[in-house]
């Protein structure tokens, strides 16, 4: 039931993968199994064609809902076993750029990967994301920049959180950013679309 | 050779007496580099230039589009913008559920087109003239619907989708045809399609539900004596082909964004390449010495004796002295008709 729950979830098909977490609790799986063994594996292989160039945004957008049904349904019960998420990511795009597409994906797909997000939209001052991620002790923040001069930004937020004495570590992505600009500016990460987001984001917090 | 004549040359691989030149501004630059602007712009005239609309019935508009606030459009679609000098975003779509199909406003007022000074303009212009024909289905369908929305859609197919394509589909080709009905060298249409890696969607979907769209614009163009001009942001590697076949004659693309070598054995000669210099890196951050070799990349790739457009977008971050060194490094290297 776990395998076709991830094809479900691939394919997007939304009530079937609410359907199907249904039937697996009633059939006493554990809340934790379906996640780690039924949702996630759907995701990542979900990702994984995504890098590969199989599927393409709309997929994964219609994935990631299904994917976020199966979660409602499963979420009472995950915190009733006491499953702790993945990691908590602070994200946002950064202050005067109002892009949000490429940063939902990134949010989805983590949150698909057992991430807790805590989203702060757009137009985010370098503040707010050291606010938050202090608030929700988040073990990663995630930037996300379309416009050459709003990159600029993420700068200001890698030295907001390092004047805070935070030491959470800084991950980038957006258009025009490289990885060559995360080592100017002293991100600890760099990714360059949603699915490397999940690799490189998984990678910081397993150090 | 007049200006009109090299762009002509150009499209057509008869070897003009340089690159023809076009460039583009956003109102940022207009803004932060108005002397040098001007100084670009006298050395280095355009070739190509845009009719205005000379619409005889104003556009339904409200705000500013390139100020920080909402700026509304003909559409309805409402963008709310950060910074000045560059366009905002639409946060609020007007179609959320696909009952609210009738808040479409279809802007008639931008058929009221006084043809007769279109045809004056084109007349009087040694240029090659571009109609004001901006049709951009996808994006339009983005404004309107909201981009993740239509994204959804794009899989789901629900019928409001293909009566909103339908609605829209059937204006652009309106407009075209009124354009195509004068003087004008070439019809202009758009969207960006793809994003920093690949395409946005994937080809076989682009290929069922958009690129009939712009066979219709390329047809109407032809079919009036016309060249049909696309603009498409972003890894468009993968529907190269298909613009080709449909018989698209020049394309605005991120080339910077693709393997340009690759581009070039493939497409030089088939199709011109109207621009451009990398405007994410090079143009913002890099030297006039690294533009000189990326045109000289550009032109060895894609220069066939023609099928090529010296063109740059003076946007957002971008130096003047590396515009100018665009249009020097065309000139040095196509000088001649080499």
């Amino acid at each position: 039931m776990l395998k076709e729950m991830q094809d479900a979830l691939i394919a997007g098909k939304k009530p079937e993968v609410e359907s199907l977490v249904e039937q697996a609790l009633d059939a006493g799986t554990p809340a934790g199994t379906i996640l780690n063994e039924g949702l996630i594996p759907g995701m990542a292989r979900l990702g994984v064609q995504f890098k590969n160039n199989e599927v393409f945004i709309p997929e994964v957008l219609v994935a990631a809902r299904a994917m976020n049904a199966g979660l409602a349904k499963l979420e009472p019960h995950l915190a009733k076993a006491g499953v702790k998420p993945r990691g908590v990511v602070v994200i946002g795009t950064v202050k005067g750029d109002l892009h949000d597409i490429g940063k939902n994906l990134v949010a989805m797909m983590l949150r698909g990967n057992g991430y807790k997000i805590v989203d702060l939209g757009v137009d985010v001052a370098p503040e707010r994301y050291v606010e938050a991620a202090r608030a929700n002790g988040a073990g990663v923040i995630a930037l996300s920049a379309l416009l050459t001069t709003t990159m600029v930004q993420m700068r200001a937020v890698v030295e907001a959180v390092e004047k805070a004495g935070l030491g959470v570590p800084v991950v980038i992505g957006g258009a025009p950013v490289t990885r060559e600009y995360a080592g100017q500016i002293r991100a600890q990460g760099y990714a360059p679309d949603a699915a490397s987001a999940v690799e490189e984001i998984g990678r910081i917090v397993a150090v | 050779m007049t200006s009109r004549e090299l762009v002509v040359a150009s499209l057509e691989l008869r070897a003009p007496s340089r690159a023809p030149r076009q460039l583009w501004t956003l109102p940022w630059a207009e803004r932060v580099w108005p002397a040098e602007l001007a100084a670009i712009r006298r050395s280095y005239p355009d070739d190509i230039v845009t009719c205005p609309a000379f619409l005889r019935q104003p556009l339904r508009t409200s705000g500013q589009e390139y100020e920080p606030g909402l700026f509304v459009d003909e559409w309805g679609c409402r963008f709310e913008n950060r910074q000045a000098g560059i366009i905002g975003q639409v946060k609020d779509p007007l179609i959320k559920e696909w009952a609210d199909l009738d808040a479409i406003r279809v802007p008639r007022e931008r058929l009221s087109v006084d043809l007769g000074r279109v045809d004056d303009f084109c007349g009087r212009s040694r240029e090659f003239v571009l109609a004001k024909t901006w049709a951009r289905p996808f994006e339009l369908l983005q404004f309107i619907r909201g981009s993740e929305n239509l994204y959804v859609d794009l899989v789901e197919r629900p019928e409001g989708l293909f009566l909103l394509i339908e609605t829209i589909h059937a204006f652009f080709k309106e407009e075209m045809e009124l354009w195509a009905s004068t003087e004008v060298d070439a019809l202009v249409f758009a969207d960006d399609w793809g994003g920093q890696g690949t395409l946005l969607v994937a080809p076989d979907l682009w290929r069922e539900i958009f690129k009939p769209l712009y066979r219709d614009y390329i047809e109407i163009a032809h079919r009036h004596g016309k060249y049909a001009f696309m603009h498409s942001d972003g890894h468009i590697a993968a529907i190269l082909p298909d613009l080709v076949e449909i018989g698209l004659d020049a394309l605005n693309a991120q080339l910077f964004a693709m393997d340009i070598e690759a581009i070039g054995e493939r497409f030089a000669g088939r199709l011109t390449f109207w621009g451009e210099v990398d405007r994410q890196w090079l143009l913002p951050y890099g030297t006039p010495s690294e533009i000189a070799a990326a045109v000289r990349r550009v032109w060895r790739a894609l220069w066939r004796a023609g099928g090529a457009v010296a063109q740059c977008e003076f946007g957002i971050g971008a130096r003047p002295e590396n515009v100018a060194a665009v249009f020097g490094a065309w000139d040095d290297l196509t000088r001649g008709g080499l």
